[in-house]
């Protein structure tokens, strides 16, 4: 290593290297710089010790400030849950039935409702309750296939529809594609297209189909098809067909029919939550 | 005094300082006028109410969706600028722009306070703090905010606004001054493409003024002074130049630092009477009267062909907005429909479109509202909160803070036509009287088969 000689044009001290007759000044990190850089490792120290950092196998060991982000969830979370305890408390105070006579608990239902909406029953129901054509019913409209009233409601969501819970809703249609022949079973779609139109109300009753429906249908189903909501039997005397109005989507029903399930809620919410749902769903436009 | 002006006395300054009294007081006193609008509303005449975002003149209210009308009044005042501009020159510069206004009260604080040991900073800050308040009083109740502001009570925003608007005006009235005009302000920058030749600038008559000299130098003789005579009728005095408040010589000719104030005409014309010569040596005047060497000085043409153009802008603008403020209309509804789904079947066979109803009301007064389809559309209405399920023709609704959000659903019965995508509009009534306040167009969608 050559010696460190002072410049004599800058009077700075070089390298002290020499590359083929070259020399360099020595020109080292700033003083600040190096202050920053140090300040900055300490400061990262400190941050290690106060703040989860080191993971162990069972789970990340707590800085010494105890700080996470799911503690700072559920400590938002009790915050709003205290926010909402006297309006929950104002809205299980009232009768069912009453709940929505009160303006301001009113607003509180919808707001609240359409947010469990949103998070439990908008995937198969639609964000705006329209249902599915062939899979899940609409909600907004005016018919109801276990009772439209906010009790109604309220049971529905709370057991469900056949599920496996043991309160859920139950039913179903049996299969008459083994018991009826398809002359049979035509005659009665036959007969069912007619049931919604008032002008054939006397001259149905001369239709082949007419007997096999009194027989076959018309206990769960209602002698003019004005549905039975004990057995969740859909109306057949109007407009709305969850699984088709056309004679072959209901000569397919007939034969091997569909029946929807729905989860039970139970054990997801709570008391307050399935009246805010009922009230919420109730108010889409089609309550009884 | 340094950097203060000499005073000037005569027409101009009349003038200026009757108009300063009358924009000064309109700027303080205007907001503590009253206007009864009845208990829900702001009693004030004119009210920027920025949290409530609407703007209360007089027995108008106006939006953010009234936006264009503050665009024809604006385009109608600027139209206005350029018209004053083309026939007279900077006369707003000169007589009406804030600016000028308060750098001359500023100068006659100093005047004032002179000989008379008042420290003149004190008045100013005083000034410079009351015009922030009289600034914060254009945007809240003004007498309430003055007993909070003097209890200690208001809002911290209150004082901060006091205080910055207070400090702009100091910085720019007292610090800036004839800075603002000549670096800061693009007003000079394009008016030279507005003036004319025919234009009243101030103008130095410098066919009769040069060459300028002391009086004893003998008088040209072709302004009736002497054989040989070489002086013009400027004596030099320099008085146009100690009243000028942008500290511009004006004898140099029209330039930009000119804010075209008259207070050299006035100072010029004091001069001229005591020295005997006829007054207006420097003068309103066309550039092409001065060319002409004429002893009288021209008036504006106000009906000459730039002048006339912007005037024309100005009253269609103005006209446009008027008509607008005329017609505004009594309340805004709003009626959106919510597409999911585009429509909903009901049992019996009807189809109904769900929309959410936002009306709000302008007119006071307003409480019940009856809402009805349009003669010859089919379709009942309901508002979603009521448990009537058939609907009705007409629905009555009660407005809360004159405002109203509700879920308006209206259905087409089975056997009207309600295939595909036809369109619908809600008349909203006032139930008192059944006048029609507002008309809401929009779709109705149906089936596409």
């Amino acid at each position: 290593m050559a010696q460190r000689e002072r410049d004599a044009l800058t009077g700075r001290l070089t390298t002290g290297h020499e590359w083929d007759g070259i020399k360099e000044l020595s020109t080292p990190i700033p003083t600040w710089w190096i202050t920053t850089f140090l300040i900055s490792i300490m400061v990262a120290l400190i941050y290690l010790w106060l703040m989860p950092s080191f993971a162990t196998t069972k789970s990340l060991e707590p800085g010494l400030l105890g700080w996470s982000s799911s503690g700072e969830l559920r400590e938002d979370q009790a915050i709003a849950a205290a926010a909402q305890a006297p309006w929950r408390q104002r809205l299980m105070a009232v009768p069912l039935e009453e709940v929505t006579k009160d303006e301001e608990l009113r607003r509180f239902v919808q707001a609240g409702g359409r947010a469990l909406f949103n998070e439990n029953c908008a995937p198969c129901h639609g964000v705006g309750g329209g249902g599915q054509q062939g899979q899940f019913p609409a909600l907004l409209d005016d018919d109801w296939l276990w009772g439209g009233k906010p009790a109604d409601i309220v049971q529905t969501v709370r057991h469900g529809i056949r599920n496996e819970d043991a309160d859920s809703r139950q039913s179903a249609m049996p299969v008459f594609g083994d018991s009826l022949s398809k002359e049979q079973i035509g005659n009665v779609a036959d007969y069912v297209l007619t049931l919604a139109d008032k002008s054939k109300a006397d001259s149905r009753a001369a239709l082949p189909g007419a007997a096999l429906f009194k027989d076959n249908c018309a206990g769960c189903h209602g002698e003019n098809g004005e549905g039975g909501r004990d057995f969740g039997a859909p109306r057949l005397n109007d407009a709305i067909w969850l699984y088709g109005g056309s004679r072959d989507a209901i000569i397919h029903q007939i034969t091997s029919p569909r029946m929807g399930s729905m989860p039970s809620f139970a054990s997801r919410l709570n008391e307050e939550s399935l009246r805010m749902l009922a009230l919420y769903v109730h108010g889409l436009g089609g309550g009884e | 005094m340094k950097g203060v002006p000499a005073t000037a006395s005569g027409r101009y300054r009349r003038i200026k300082t009757g108009l300063a009294s009358l924009l000064l007081g309109w700027f303080f006193l205007v907001p503590f006028l009253r206007w009864d609008r009845g208990p829900d509303l702001p009693g004030q005449a004119i009210l920027f109410d920025l949290p409530g975002r609407r703007l209360f003149l007089f027995g108008w209210e106006f939006w953010p969706q009234d936006l264009p009308i503050a665009v024809g009044l604006l385009v109608g005042a600027a139209s206005l600028l350029f018209y004053a501009t083309a026939l007279a020159g900077r006369v707003w510069c000169g007589f009406a722009c804030p600016q000028t206004v308060w750098t001359d009260l500023f100068f006659a604080v100093d005047r004032f306070c002179e000989h008379r040991r008042i420290p003149p900073v004190l008045v100013k800050i005083t000034i410079a703090l009351l015009t922030g308040f009289g600034f914060a009083c254009w945007f809240t109740d003004a007498p309430t905010l003055a007993g909070r502001l003097l209890g200690g009570s208001a809002a911290p925003g209150s004082y901060g606004a006091v205080l910055i608007i207070g400090g702009l005006t100091w910085l720019l009235g007292v610090y800036a001054k004839q800075r603002v005009c000549l670096h800061m302000c693009p007003w000079p920058r394009f008016q030279a493409a507005l003036l004319d030749r025919d234009s009243q600038v101030v103008t130095y008559q410098a066919w009769r003024g040069e060459s300028r000299g002391r009086k004893r130098i003998p008088l040209r003789e072709d302004l009736g002074g002497e054989p040989g005579g070489t002086r013009g009728d400027c004596i030099d005095c320099t008085r146009c130049v100690a009243v000028c408040p942008t500290l511009i010589d004006i004898r140099d000719g029209l330039q930009m630092g000119c804010i075209g104030c008259g207070l050299c005409v006035d100072a010029c014309d004091t001069v001229m009477e005591k020295i005997g010569r006829p007054k207006g040596l420097i003068r309103f005047d066309s550039e092409t009267n001065a060319n002409a060497k004429s002893w009288t000085k021209t008036l504006p043409r106000p009906l000459a062909a730039k002048p006339m153009l912007f005037l024309s802008v100005a009253l269609l603008a103005l006209g446009a907005a008027l008509f607008a403020m005329l017609t505004l209309s009594p309340l805004r509804a709003d009626l959106d429909p919510q597409r999911n789904p585009l429509f909903v079947r009901l049992s019996d066979g009807g189809i109904r479109n769900d929309f959410l109803l936002h009306i709000q009301a302008r007119e006071p007064g307003l409480s019940t509202l009856r809402l009805r389809l349009a003669e010859g559309e089919a379709g009942l209405l309901r508002l979603a909160s009521s448990g009537d399920h058939a609907g009705s023709e007409t629905v009555e609704v009660t407005l809360d803070q004159r405002e109203l959000r509700e879920r308006l659903l209206i259905t087409r019965p089975a056997g009207a036509d309600a295939k595909g995508r036809s369109p619908l509009h809600l008349l909203v009534q006032d139930a008192r009287d059944g006048r029609l306040l507002g008309t809401v167009e929009t779709q109705f969608w149906g089936p596409e088969s």
